[in-house]
């Protein structure tokens, strides 16, 4: 019974796909998005799971709003993830389709990887991520992005989608030593390395405080930049209209080597000011954190 | 040969700031990483900066990384045969 269910399910999802399809072939972004409002709304008040969700986040990012208020987050929330997808999709549809950015802190960054010395790049899954990640070509250097399976695999689809080549080559942080071999070796030459400094996915960690509670972030990051001296820069995009998003860049530091004993404090160090960018972050754009799963046990 | 591997124990100790261990305690061939000298992915960073630091050599890609990381013996053999004349 449940696994006709479960392939029930399974073909309501594929049937609500094809539609959305046809929805942004025939009316465009604008079709798609006035379609999500209901299939969001449908699913706020009809399904259990979608609140499970969010709530780990909700209730750390809004701890006093009550039962409504939080069906009215999660309801937002859904609705910004949903659009994004919906922009990642027409994007690839519709060839001549753009969205219009800027980066706020260009000229900084491009300061940073003019120095030679490599930058670590953290981005995060919040806001459009992939489009952070096209955006970041302007930078005269190589750029690399340490990546898991699964993100490897929307990245691609990304830009298969957009019918253009990757702007950026794949180090996977499920090879030897998570990758940071080939990391390392790419910041020495001086290019870019980018890194999700969210999601922890095995290797080094560190805990630090976000959100009024202690979270276990992946720490790799600052010993790479520590060890080859290169700047650690955040970068995080966020969308701010139905075809504007802004990238800016929130934090630099510095990481520097430390011995053996002190090391992890002073990863928890850096990396607690990436969580800190990452709060500040939330507080603009509170409904842009896609990170669907109880953050604070990872 | 002998020489080099003598100054990679010298490395690994002295700049990963091995505790309890001395440079002529460590063996060729004994694993470098988990259970044999107990490195970890952070000491993997930091012995690509000091390979390239010291001998002038880079460990460019995981398979590189993986074969020559598995001993003071690799290692020293990897350098050996990447080392630029006159480092």
């Amino acid at each position: 019974m449940s696994g006709q269910t479960q392939g029930l399910g399974a073909r309501l999802e594929a049937l609500g796909h094809t539609i959305f399809y046809w929805m942004l072939r025939l009316a465009g972004q604008t079709g798609a998005y006035l379609l999500l409002w209901p299939v969001i709304t449908t699913y706020v008040l009809g399904s259990r799971k979608i609140h499970r969700l969010t709530l780990p986040y909700l209730s750390h990012r809004f701890p006093d709003h009550g039962r409504l208020a939080r069906w009215r987050d999660t309801h937002r929330i859904m609705l910004a993830f949903g659009r994004v997808l919906v922009d990642r999709a027409w994007l690839g549809l519709r060839p001549g389709a753009a969205l219009q950015g800027c980066l706020e802190g260009q000229d900084e960054l491009l300061a940073l990887a003019a120095e030679g010395r490599g930058v670590v790049v953290l981005i995060a899954h919040v806001g459009n991520w992939q489009t952070a990640m096209a955006q970041i070509t302007g930078m005269q250097v190589p750029i690399n992005s340490l990546m898991h399976y699964q993100e490897e695999a929307v990245a691609k689809h990304y830009f298969d989608l957009r019918k253009k080549e990757m702007p950026f080559k794949i180090i996977k942080s499920d090879g030897f030593m998570g990758g940071l071999v080939e990391a390392t070796a790419a910041l020495q030459r001086g290019e870019v390395v980018t890194i999700m400094g969210d999601r922890y996915a095995g290797g080094p960690a560190t805990e630090v405080e976000f959100l009024g509670a202690k979270v276990r972030l992946p720490a790799a990051a600052y010993s790479l930049a520590a060890a080859t001296g290169s700047p650690v820069a955040v970068l995080l995009a966020a969308k701010t209209g139905r075809r504007q998003y802004s990238m800016k860049l929130w934090e630099v530091c510095r990481p520097e080597p430390s011995d053996r004993e002190n090391r992890r404090r002073d990863m928890q160090k850096w990396a607690q000011r990436f969580a800190d960018a990452l709060e500040e972050y939330l507080r603009e754009y509170p409904y842009q954190w896609y990170n669907f799963f109880d953050f604070w046990s990872q | 040969m002998e020489e080099l591997k003598k100054q990679i124990k010298e490395i690994i100790v002295r700049d990963l700031k091995l505790q309890g261990i001395t440079p002529e305690e460590i063996k060729d061939n004994a694993p470098l990483f988990e259970e044999g000298l107990g490195l970890d992915s952070l000491d993997a960073v930091e012995l690509v900066v000091l390979v390239q630091k010291h001998f002038g050599v880079q460990i460019e890609d995981m398979d590189e990384g993986q074969a020559a990381f598995r001993s003071v013996e690799t290692l020293a053999k990897f350098i050996s045969e990447r080392r630029p004349a006159g480092v």
